[in-house]
């Protein structure tokens, strides 16, 4: 059975991929699992100058969700470039590097200071932050800007371009579409939906940020509902994700349409779930004589 | 090279019980765990299959037993997904993944100088561990606890016998009445403890253990807080459970890796989570 796939001319040995924000720079994730249970892995969100990240409480559990409002705390490009990706690049698993910016400007500085960089095998251009004040989600609720922003990072960076899409717009497929004509050769999605929690007793915002992304199961049927339409609507690979917590939650992303899956939420909750989806996948492929996964990338539309 | 050194366990529920009122603990088979868990650590248990309630829940270690195979763990029912617990049987088997954060280990310093534990309600718990290992090494021990009242005062077991346990309730009910604080400063004033430097450890609410900083503050006394976070990973890749670092410098500490335990100058009490 041949797990294999590609992403915009990323070769990944199986389909799973961990989310960025939730492997950080996998440091704290080799204590509790094997990165090579990863097809790739996508690091914690980076943008130039190092971020301290919203005040708590920075998580609130929902029915079958999670909200967040970390706020892209990382160390910043340097630092990630000089000291993370090295490290992490032991594990000889695809790294994709996820950057976040405040303008066009920045986008193509970032996407240069990764260039540099043998370590990294994608980009995956965040324009769907929801817990940050400047850029993050504005370049990816609008046609125009992400279009520009996948452009500025496009002539920075020529390897496989990934953009990570937000789902609170009226229409994804336009958003995909610009993305695409920018220079994308791939899009992940689901990003985070927008939302909150209010505390009764104090009658406040649960979130220090008061608003904050909503992930892990109660997404499910948005995320899987915006991969069958986007995969329809573009010629690139998707990597479907939101809410996937077993392999039968992935063999859904695949038939919606995506080549490949990140799982976010679910690896909080349990560190081994990627190898537990691989696992899945394969034995589902076996037992019905499918020999490659590919046969089943958007088999519920084709 | 496996480089795992927190397990994702099945562990066989060997006893549950019901303290009183909401406060329950629960003894659990989980070797792998046991073997090599420090005082202070903490597990993050699942509830179980369903996404609802979706998180593990996070609890320190009360007890930790290597050669049983055997972890202890007491709460409190405060929410869902402690009330969820509170109506687990024995023989159950749950998931349990730890150990986890940094912990404390007994060291020469203490042994030297000695150590004071001050805890408040159900921040008894996680101390128990460190005061076995202290009286194991032979560190001189006090310990301060406090609770609302005698009722909700947990049973601090053999070490009343094998070190000082000074005991406070708000409500007089037993021992000083009053705060544990108060008692705290009460016989450090009246030179209880000599002219010897001991480490305090503290755990309890926050109020408490801000109190504890200042008595400290005011005695010359290195002190360490192991602090309560909700949490969503517990293994520190979501950077969800964040205290404000101190001292003027920028950014926060992660509550599950970076500690529980924290050299109380480190952090910002007064704006932690949880």
């Amino acid at each position: 059975m041949n797990l294999s796939t590609h992403i915009g001319g990323l070769a990944l040995e199986n389909p799973v991929i961990a989310a960025s924000g939730t492997f950080g720079y996998g440091e704290e994730y080799i204590k509790a699992g094997d990165v090579s249970w990863f097809g790739a892995v996508s690091i914690k969100g980076t943008t130039i100058a190092p971020r301290a990240g919203n005040p708590p409480p920075r998580t609130c559990e929902t029915p079958s969700g999670l909200l967040n409002s970390i706020g892209l705390e990382n160390p910043g490009a340097r630092v990630v470039i000089g000291q993370k990706l090295p490290w992490l690049a032991r594990f000889s698993v695809p790294i994709i590097a996820n950057i976040s910016a405040v303008s066009c400007e920045e986008f193509s500085e970032l996407a240069g200071m990764f260039a540099k960089s043998p370590h990294v095998s994608a980009l995956e251009v965040n324009v769907s932050c929801p817990n940050v004040k400047a850029g993050g989600i504005a370049f990816g609720t609008s046609a125009d800007m992400c279009y520009e922003a996948t452009r500025a990072v496009r002539k920075a960076w020529k390897g496989p371009l990934i953009v990570k899409l937000t789902p609170n717009v009226a229409d994804m497929r336009a958003i995909a579409k610009a993305a695409v004509e920018g220079g994308a050769d791939a899009l992940s999605l689901i990003n985070t939906l927008v939302g909150m929690a209010i505390d009764i007793h104090s009658m406040r915002p649960v979130l220090g940020n008061i608003t904050g992304g909503l992930s892990g199961p109660a997404i499910k049927p948005v995320a899987l509902r915006c991969v069958w339409e986007v995969s329809q609507a573009v010629s690139v690979p998707v990597i479907g994700m939101g809410g996937i917590c077993s392999a039968t939650d992935a063999l859904e992303f695949i038939m919606a349409g995506a080549s490949a899956v990140a799982i976010g939420t679910g690896l909080l909750i349990d560190p081994e779930l990627p190898r537990k989806v691989t696992q899945g996948i394969k034995e589902y492929c076996e037992s019905r004589g499918i020999e490659s996964l590919q046969e089943i990338v958007g088999a519920a539309w084709r | 090279m496996d480089l795992r050194q927190i397990h994702d366990v099945d562990a066989r529920i060997v006893r549950l019980s019901n303290i009183r009122g909401n406060l329950y603990s629960m003894c659990l088979e989980a070797p792998e765990i046991a073997r090599t868990a420090k005082p202070m650590q903490f597990v993050n248990i699942a509830l179980g299959d369903s996404t609802d309630p979706l998180l593990r829940r996070p609890f320190s270690l009360s007890g930790i037993h290597p050669d049983r195979g055997t972890i202890g763990i007491t709460w409190a029912v405060v929410g869902r997904g402690t009330q969820i617990m509170a109506g687990w049987q024995a023989g159950r088997s749950v998931r349990v993944l730890g150990p986890l954060g940094n912990g404390l280990g007994i060291d020469r310093l203490c042994i030297d100088h000695g150590l004071v534990l001050v805890a408040g309600g159900t921040g008894i718990a996680p101390l128990t561990p460190l005061a076995s290992q202290a009286l194991e090494k032979e560190a001189e021990l006090q310990v301060f606890y406090g609770a609302r009242s005698a009722s909700e005062l947990l049973d601090t077991g053999d070490l009343g016998a094998a070190c000082m346990v000074h005991l406070a309730t708000e409500d007089g009910s037993v021992g000083f009445g009053g705060l544990v604080t108060g008692l705290l400063e009460a016989r450090l004033s009246a030179g209880a403890l000599g002219n010897g430097r001991p480490t305090v450890v503290s755990c309890g609410p926050k109020p408490m253990l801000n109190h504890v900083k200042q008595i400290c503050n005011r005695h010359g006394l290195p002190l360490l807080v192991s602090l309560e976070a909700r949490m969503a990973c517990g293994y520190g890749v979501c950077q969800g459970c964040v205290v404000p670092r101190a001292g003027g410098k920028q950014g926060y500490y992660r509550v599950c890796t970076d500690g529980p335990v924290f050299r109380a100058e480190d952090i910002e009490l007064g704006e932690c989570t949880g």
